[in-house]
């Protein structure tokens, strides 16, 4: 017999509560309480100099990177096509900023997927661009429509193989369909980073439920739950910068290397896209204010993970751009091995150093029950 | 080293783990199993960062260690054949199994290709069979791996548990039935312990047919109930299977966080007083019944506190705050509740208990 049950078919039963069998234990809750408008200032900081900035940038560099095509769809020559090259470059630097910040509306409606789809290990997303450019697909030179089809054909990976893919030459000549699906990506990115600066900036919205946690906020009740949420974002985009943007392709020096798994290794912008995520860390880290959360002794925390996100981002910024050479090349893979062994120290310094400093005693990652 | 699909020997397991394994309990630690009325298993973090699994006495005293590569979940237990399994975190890929006694050596079970641990399983009753929980992530789908508990928890099929982000499962006392709770929370691998579709969850609670695998019985949440992520079961003595819930929603709902059904039935939500489900914090991590005392345990970590329900009635019998609450399992008297800050049954230990205890005697 297999039964499926109608969701209508569910009973609530009423508000019950026991007669004194047990005593009632009505003690306060040992939360930790933090100051409520040091949360707040560092809360508003967080939306008001990073998060809301950050999407505005991103936005405009899409903007930006349309026009920029559509330059150079009407007017193909090696300045506009090197000028859309560096384009994607800026474009993607400035994803990378906000892209640590993977809470909120960007998770929401696939809009992270639309703008990044990545990891792909099948390369889904290249298969799926080839079979657009093999169609010569119209419905994918405008926005609306590509807006409806795979995510992996929508955003900054499938850009970057229209400008830097093999037949991307063709850029130079003139090659309408090409070009008019890379604008159409690009003006799709914008479309996506609107939504999101969007949401951000109502004023009565998630801007409002992040900067003023209470007890009917639908976000952050107490200040601890808001604080912990944004010590997420820096956990998890440290997280995300060593364990799927760098152990993508490199894990050890005596382990099996994959630079054609890397986040664009064809238009060389790894490195730049770990430094941008490095920067973003710090700027959220620092903008933001979270030392001030801390008690005298415990800033020195926050103060060593600057330095430490610092020290990394110098290091990224020094990478061999070709990452073929760069895995194969004994002083760049000290490099990679100081990358990980420092993105392990920063996700310790955040995680328990932090966490362990506001309160989450045996840190942030563990206090995620599951 | 590839663990794909395979389980390690004792020797393959120290290498590849670069931890140590005493051959036997110390007399002390065996003098402490062998007197301790009751015995549970937990998880736990070393102040040093290591992982591992710890017995414990009902007071709350360390009895013995057992080192791990990396954090573990939940654990099952066959009262048959006295093995204990615990299970990785997802996205892990182990599930090592040991004998408390240290009259075994340990095995670690990994993950086929393709899929990794859920961080919960069960023995069928006579201990033959081990289920854990899985993820096919590239289907998106939850699976029930089956292991065979009498030769060398070697890998001997699968069943579709008919939802995704399965977590939680257990056996009926009988062994003829499968109790699932699908969280309905896409995760992959590749995007870490990130939830993928908060914005289109599934949570559903289904019960399989032990044996051939088959649908007996799903429960979808209503539209209005999506972000109710259903996650953690246990079974009460009338056969009633109680499950605890954490909301995905909005923080200034009061949603439902309890709930129970049985074969053939729908489900029941337990409305809490207001009181109570503010301070479960829209999250219960754990939930244990009381068979003996029918008395149903819940916890939460992020509202600091452990509740007591009535397992005929739904009552609320006691509440109590609890720093960074725990796990839960019967004792004795009541639930035993453990946290993340080290205390377990009122004695504190250097260690972080992890989310999930056991009792194992």
């Amino acid at each position: 017999m297999r039964k499926t049950f109608a969701s209508g078919l569910i009973a609530l039963l009423p508000a019950i509560f026991a007669p004194a069998a047990f005593a009632q234990e009505a003690d306060t809750a040992p939360t930790v309480e933090l100051p409520a408008a040091t949360v707040s200032k560092v809360m508003t900081a967080a939306v008001d100099s990073f998060i809301r900035p950050g999407y505005d940038a991103f936005q405009t560099s899409a903007e930006d990177m349309t026009a920029t095509m559509k330059t150079l769809c009407a007017a193909p020559s090696q300045a506009n096509y090197d000028a859309a090259k560096t384009g994607f470059g800026k474009l993607a630097a400035n994803w990378a900023h906000i892209e640590i910040v993977r809470t909120g509306p960007v998770i929401e409606q696939n809009r992270f997927e639309r703008i990044l789809f990545y990891p792909d290990r099948k390369s889904t997303g290249l298969k799926q661009v080839q079979a657009v450019l093999a169609k010569s697909d119209e419905t994918a030179t405008d926005p609306k429509t590509l807006a409806t089809k795979s995510v992996a054909t929508q955003g900054l990976g499938a850009l970057e193989y229209l400008l830097f893919g093999t037949g991307s030459d063709t850029l130079v000549t003139g090659n309408d369909f090409r070009c008019r699906y890379s604008a159409a990506v690009a003006e799709n990115v914008g479309n996506v980073a609107a939504e999101i600066s969007g949401i951000w900036d109502a004023p009565d919205g998630i801007q409002k439920a992040w900067e003023q946690p209470g007890a009917d906020n639908p976000a952050f009740r107490t200040g601890s739950e808001a604080i912990t949420g944004l010590l997420g974002i820096l956990v998890h985009g440290a997280e995300a910068v060593r364990d799927q943007r760098i152990e993508t392709f490199y894990k050890g020096a005596d382990k099996a290397k994959f630079p054609k798994q890397a986040l664009f290794w064809r238009s060389e912008n790894t490195w730049p896209m770990v430094k941008a995520n490095l920067d973003g860390l710090s700027a959220l880290l620092t903008t933001s204010g979270m030392v001030e959360l801390l008690p005298e002794k415990d800033r020195v925390i926050v103060a060593a993970t600057e330095e430490k996100l610092k020290s990394m981002s110098t290091l990224a910024s020094g990478m061999t751009p070709d990452l073929e050479k760069a895995v194969e090349d004994s002083a760049d893979r000290k490099k990679l091995d100081t990358l990980l062994a420092d993105g392990k120290d920063v996700i310790a310094k955040l995680n328990d150093g932090y966490g362990g400093a506001i309160g989450l005693s045996s840190g942030f990652s563990f206090a995620d029950g599951d | 080293m590839t663990w794909y699909g395979e389980t390690i020997d004792r020797r393959a397991f120290l290498k590849a783990a670069g931890i140590g394994f005493a051959a036997a309990l110390s007399p002390c630690s065996l003098h402490a199993l062998e007197r301790a009325d009751a015995v549970y298993a937990s998880g736990c973090r070393a102040p040093d960062g290591s992982f591992g699994i710890a017995t414990v006495s009902e007071r709350g005293e360390i009895i013995d260690r057992v080192a791990l590569p990396a954090r573990a979940h939940g654990m099952a237990f066959s009262s048959a054949t006295g093995r204990t399994v615990a299970f990785a975190r997802r996205p892990g890929t182990f599930a090592m199994v040991f004998d408390p006694s240290r009259q075994a050596e340990p095995i670690m079970i990994t993950a086929p290709e393709g899929r990794h641990f859920y961080g919960h399983g069960h023995f069928s009753p006579d201990g033959s069979v081990l289920y854990a929980s899985e993820n096919d992530f590239d289907g998106n789908r939850g699976m029930i791996g089956l292991y065979d508990g009498r030769n060398g928890f070697r890998r001997i099929g699968e069943f579709d548990a008919h939802g995704i982000g399965t977590h939680d499962m257990t056996v009926s006392d009988d062994g003829a039935l499968l109790v699932i709770a699908n969280g309905g929370i896409e995760t992959h691998p590749d995007f870490g312990r990130t939830k993928l579709n908060l914005d289109r969850m599934e949570p559903s609670l289904v019960m399989l047919d032990a044996i051939s695998g088959a649908l007996i019985q799903k429960h979808a949440m209503p539209s209005s109930l999506s972000k109710l992520s259903t996650r953690h079961l246990d079974i009460a003595e009338n056969g009633r299977i109680w499950f605890a819930c954490q909301w995905e929603g909005a923080r200034n709902e009061n949603p439902p966080l309890a709930g129970w059904f049985s074969e053939g039935e729908d489900i029941a939500l337990l409305s809490l007083p207001d009181e109570t489900t503010a301070r479960l914090a829209n999250y219960v991590g754990a939930i244990a019944v009381n068979r003996r005392e029918n008395i149903v345990g819940l916890t939460s970590p992020i509202g600091g506190a452990s509740v007591m329900l009535d397992a005929r009635t739904g009552l609320v019998l006691a509440e109590e705050s609890v720093r960074e609450a725990a796990g839960v399992a019967p004792a004795a008297h009541g639930i035993a509740v453990s946290s993340y800050d080290g205390n377990f049954n009122g004695t504190h230990s250097d260690v972080a208990w992890d989310q999930h205890i056991i009792r194992i005697k």
